[in-house]
């Protein structure tokens, strides 16, 4: 008997090809698109497993209480962990870890690297990552000692072994004392070396409360009674001793949390070593990848029930013959499940198709074999089952309901009188695709605005170049070699490049409140900064040649003076007006006069507003410098700076970038939503429009009659095609009511995150009205015309 | 007003070319009534729809009120059509979703008529045709005379010059047949020619002129009057 359910089945698909393509086609994309964002789902709530001991480890978050405001921080003071280690039992190992970027140097080979990780010893005890060479115990215990990953240690030796090799990290030369595999992908800490804590210097060797920089990692003997090792915490923190080590008074307090390892990836608002993900991009991500898969059932359930006219004959037959309502119904379910399970073979082949461009959106690296894992398939089957029984019941439903007598005599009509359950599934899945394409409009106007909004400073034509330690004593002659290439208009050299400033700093100001400190960015720049990277001056002057003279070290440095240049923001802050801060006196490393104003640039990310930012006039602090090329033979200037780099340098490589393409690195997580987004809107409407393909050729089919008929008494081609059409662009239109202020709000609510936005325009709604309403028109014209086109005998005839 | 000559039309499918219409010529004179008579096959619809301007024939003339339309487009044709012929059908052809009062209103529609004035001519008709009563009504709710009266009001509300009926009464006991064949026959009196096909010797009797087909040809006409 289920043989025969499945043989019609079969024959029913061969004999209307167009449905069946259109639901095979739509059900494996629903279902590949269910299943890609499942494995990613799978791989983001897999972060931080890998470790053995996931489960025992906790992060320790800051909470502190300063001058009636409550902050929050991932990280703490150096204190944190030694002394916590040393009072409470429960904590079996700590390390205090900060990632941060140097030249590394070996033989002829000098590259930037940003991912240095500095750790205490134990770090390899704690986390589990894995050791190719070395001893997890002894491979961190002595200053000079650094830890390679394994393509960091092919990138630098090559095929040699590195192990007991030296190389130049941070200034200092170190030895190789152990080989990592590469940080896994779903790890929170991603690093290429690794080297103790202690090389930080000074500003890490005394234990303290505040200078809170670091993130501290504690091992505990069990994962059990956080809470409960919390408020231990928290007690021992409000003892007098304490509060007073910690110069707390009055209202104010330090406390502490621990938060599990497994919790910091998707749980958590601060972010350590990465952005975090996020669990509202997963929770977007399931609804997206539902509702493309509804809008597939959706189709299949419409376009079966417009069959059912055509079927009515068959089931009356049947039953006629002796078949029961179960078994007609068993028949239908075996059909919508034979087309889901053909789709979902497809979906699979699709899957492995699309691999790489999900790879490439998604920024992970999932295998093929990943996706023919046993977890895959059972989902896959999973979500099979549930859209054969969601799209395939209701056509069974009313086709089993069938009475036969009034088959027989009248011919089948549509049930649902009107069609509402048709109508509503049409309006929900235009609603759907109209709501992904709005959103996607927004998204991708505020990528736009943030690529070419004014920073106040201009990012392009900007070649950066790392500087390496001896580099540093042979400053001006490179730099002076830099300035007479041809093509190159000017050259300045920083600490870190403008388009993201991380050196957290203070200021010393003094004013009617008595002295107090503002919170800073800091930014050790050379000469010719301002006019480099095309910022403007609100008053003042750039750094010139004579202000070394200021910083005069002869004499125990008792007249040395730091000129500084500020920007907008921080003279506000400090309650100057620009021209009044000109000449004044700041203390940041030691005091110095403020020279010049510079008009506000972004100096981070566009989420946040622009903060303070000071920048001194501090050559031995540079690591690279920034060169304006002319836009005219970029490649002729780049030839020429390779060969003066390779003339300076011995033959190390040339490692160059842009700035500008540093900065599209910061929107990266945005980016690819947008792309995501963009994906899932058309897919949508593409399967949105499948569906609405299909069901306008059956009401043509229902309705050759009527067509004739009115092509007889005098209709022409466009009367008919507003016929057909209107009635689907009615429904279309109820969706665009229904959808556009969902997008609104939503947008507005997404746009919140940029402290720098867009208000969006209305051609972001009026666009996607007159894309879908089109896109309605011609897949619904398509048979219109065709019917118009018919001659109207043949349809007559049809009686 | 019609004029034929040596119309052809064939059918062909894969194997086998047939002879619909078989180098047939006629006239119709303005004011007639002409039925068309013969056994099933032998042309007479295809005739009618060559008419009717709805199909095209494959060779010869002709000629609609003085002008060939023989090699006329679809648009110039169903221009002719819309202002000049109305149909009757054997199934009624009414559409289900429409009621009567719309149904009827259908080729206004189309020929541009203004609102008001549409309601105006469509009241009229189904006056005439008695039937005002049911105005609002459905076409499954009405009796198959009824339906037919309905035909016959939307055939005729444009006021054309000419009706092609495709067995009228086909469909139709003998009393609501006779009240549809009165309803014709008082039209042609009023002035509109009539071109009917029938089976029906009693119908055919409404008519000036009978003409007999056979296999595509004509075999034979006799004058009634």
């Amino acid at each position: 008997m289920i043989k025969n359910y499945f043989k019609i089945a079969l024959r029913n698909l061969r004999k209307n090809k167009l449905y069946a393509s259109i639901n095979i086609f739509g059900l494996a994309i629903g279902l590949a698109s269910c299943m890609l964002i499942g494995l990613y789902i799978v791989k983001e709530l897999s972060y931080d497993k890998f470790n053995d001991k996931a489960n025992r480890i906790v992060r320790v978050t800051m909470e502190y209480k300063m001058s009636n405001e409550i902050n929050y921080a991932a990280t703490t003071g150096t204190k944190v962990g030694p002394e916590f280690a040393r009072t409470f039992p429960k904590i079996e190992e700590y390390t205090r870890t900060f990632i941060s970027t140097s030249n590394v140097e070996y033989g002829n080979k000098l590259f930037n690297e940003d991912r240095i990780l500095f750790a205490d010893p134990s770090f390899f005890n704690i986390f589990s990552f894995n050791l190719l060479q070395g001893n997890a115990e002894t491979i961190l215990d002595a200053p000079n000692k650094i830890v390679l990953t394994e393509s960091m240690a092919k990138k630098y030796f090559g095929d040699e072994n590195p192990i007991n090799k030296t190389i130049t990290v941070i200034g200092k030369e170190m030895i190789v004392s152990g080989v990592s595999q590469d940080c896994p992908k779903n790890s929170q800490i991603k690093f290429d070396f690794v080297t103790q804590f202690l090389n930080l210097g000074n500003k890490v060797k005394r234990e303290q409360w505040w200078s809170a920089n670091w993130i501290t990692y504690f091992l505990l003997n069990t994962g059990d009674d956080i809470t409960q090792f919390e408020q231990q915490i928290n007690t021992y923190m409000q003892t007098d001793a304490i509060r007073s080590q910690a110069g707390l008074e009055g209202e104010s307090y330090l406390n502490y949390h621990m938060q599990p390892l497994l919790d910091v990836h998707l749980k958590s608002d601060l972010a350590g070593f990465e952005p975090n993900g996020n669990m509202t991009y997963i929770y977007i991500f399931i609804i997206i990848s539902l509702l493309i898969l509804l809008i597939a059932s959706a189709n299949y359930t419409n376009l079966a029930t417009a069959q059912s006219t055509s079927r009515s004959g068959e089931i009356g037959m049947r039953k006629v013959m002796g078949a029961s309502k179960r078994q007609v119904f068993i028949q239908f379910i075996s059909e919508s499940t034979t087309i889901t399970f053909i789709a979902a073979v497809l979906a699979l082949l699709l899957c492995v198709l699309v691999l790489p461009y999900f790879n490439s959106i998604t920024g992970k690296a999932f295998t093929k074999l990943e996706l023919l894992q046993p977890i895959s398939m059972l989902l896959l089957f999973l979500f099979s089952v549930i859209v054969s029984f969601l799209a395939g019941l209701y056509p069974a439903l009313v086709l089993s309901g069938t009475n036969v007598m009034s088959v027989l005599k009248k011919g089948f009509r549509s049930p649902g009188g009107n069609g509402i359950l048709k109508k509503s599934l049409i309006v929900g899945q235009f609603s759907i695709s109209v709501f992904l394409i709005i959103y996607t409009m927004v998204i991708l106007q505020q990528m736009d605005f943030i690529q070419n909004k004014n920073l106040g400073y201009n990012k392009d034509h900007v070649v950066v170049l790392p500087i390496s330690r001896t580099m540093l004593e042979n400053f001006e002659t490179f730099k002076y070699g830099l300035e007479q290439i041809s093509g190159v208009q000017s050259v300045t050299a920083s600490y870190e490049t403008p388009k993201f400033v991380k050196w957290g700093d203070g200021v010393n100001v003094v004013d009617e409140n008595g002295e107090h400190t503002i919170d800073i960015n800091a930014m050790p720049v050379d000469l010719n900064f301002v006019n480099t990277l095309g910022m403007k001056m609100v008053a003042g002057r750039d750094f010139i040649q004579s202000d070394f003279a200021l910083m005069d070290t002869t004499n125990n440095s008792v007249n040395y003076k730091q000129p500084y240049l500020i920007n907008e923001t921080l003279a506000k802050q400090i309650g100057w007006s620009p021209e009044e801060a000109i000449g004044r006196t700041i203390e940041n490393r030691a005091s110095g006069p403020v020279l010049g104003v510079v008009k506000d640039f972004n100096f981070s990310s566009l989420h946040e507003p622009v903060g303070p930012l000071l920048m001194f006039l501090g050559r031995n602090f540079s690591r690279n410098y920034m060169v304006r090329i002319s836009d005219l033979d970029v490649q002729g200037t780049l030839g020429n700076l390779e060969t003066l780099w390779n003339e300076r340098t011995n033959g190390r490589p040339f490692n160059y970038h842009f700035l500008d393409e540093d900065y599209d690195a910061l929107y990266q997580t945005e980016k690819r939503s947008a792309i995501l987004f963009s994906v899932a809107a058309g897919l949508a409407i593409i399967l949105a429009c499948l569906g609405l393909f299909g069901l306008a050729a059956f009401s043509i089919v229902q309705r050759t009659k009527e067509i004739g008929i009115r092509k007889v008494l005098g209709a022409n081609l466009s009367n008919i095609i507003l016929l057909i059409s209107k009635n689907f662009l009615v429904l279309v239109t109820i969706a665009i009511i229904i959808a556009s202020p969902f997008a609104f709000f939503a947008t507005k609510k997404w746009l919140q995150n940029f402290a720098y936005r867009i208000e969006p325009e209305w051609s972001v709604f009026f666009i996607p009205v007159i894309v879908t309403l089109l896109v309605t028109f011609l897949t619904v014209g398509y048979h219109s015309i065709r019917a118009a086109m018919a001659n109207p005998i043949k349809s007559l005839r049809t009686e | 007003m019609i004029k034929i000559t040596d119309l052809e039309k064939y059918y062909k499918t894969e194997e086998l070319q047939t002879i619909a219409l078989n180098k047939l010529s006629f006239d119709v004179k303005k004011g007639e009534f002409v039925a068309i008579m013969g056994p099933s096959g032998c042309g007479k619809s295809t005739l009618l729809n060559i008419l009717g301007m709805l199909d095209d024939s494959d060779g010869g003339s002709f000629i609609f009120n003085g002008e060939e339309v023989i090699h006329y487009n679809e648009r110039k044709r169903a221009n002719i059509r819309k202002h000049n012929i109305g149909f009757v059908f054997q199934s009624f052809n009414l559409i289900d979703q429409l009621t009567v009062f719309e149904n009827v209103e259908l080729p206004l529609i189309y020929t541009g008529v203004k609102k008001a004035e549409r309601k105006k001519k469509v009241h009229e008709v189904l006056e005439k045709m008695q039937i005002m009563h049911r105005r609002k009504h459905f076409p499954q709710q009405l009796s198959g005379g009824q339906q037919q009266r309905v035909a016959v009001a939307r055939a005729v509300v444009n006021n054309p010059k000419l009706i092609l009926a495709d067995e009228p009464t086909g469909n139709l006991d003998s009393s609501n047949g006779n009240e549809v064949m009165d309803l014709l026959t008082e039209l042609n009196k009023q002035g509109t020619t009539i071109i009917m096909v029938t089976h029906s010797e009693h119908d055919a009797k409404f008519s000036h002129r009978i003409i007999r087909m056979l296999d595509g040809q004509k075999v034979i006409e006799n004058s009634l009057i």
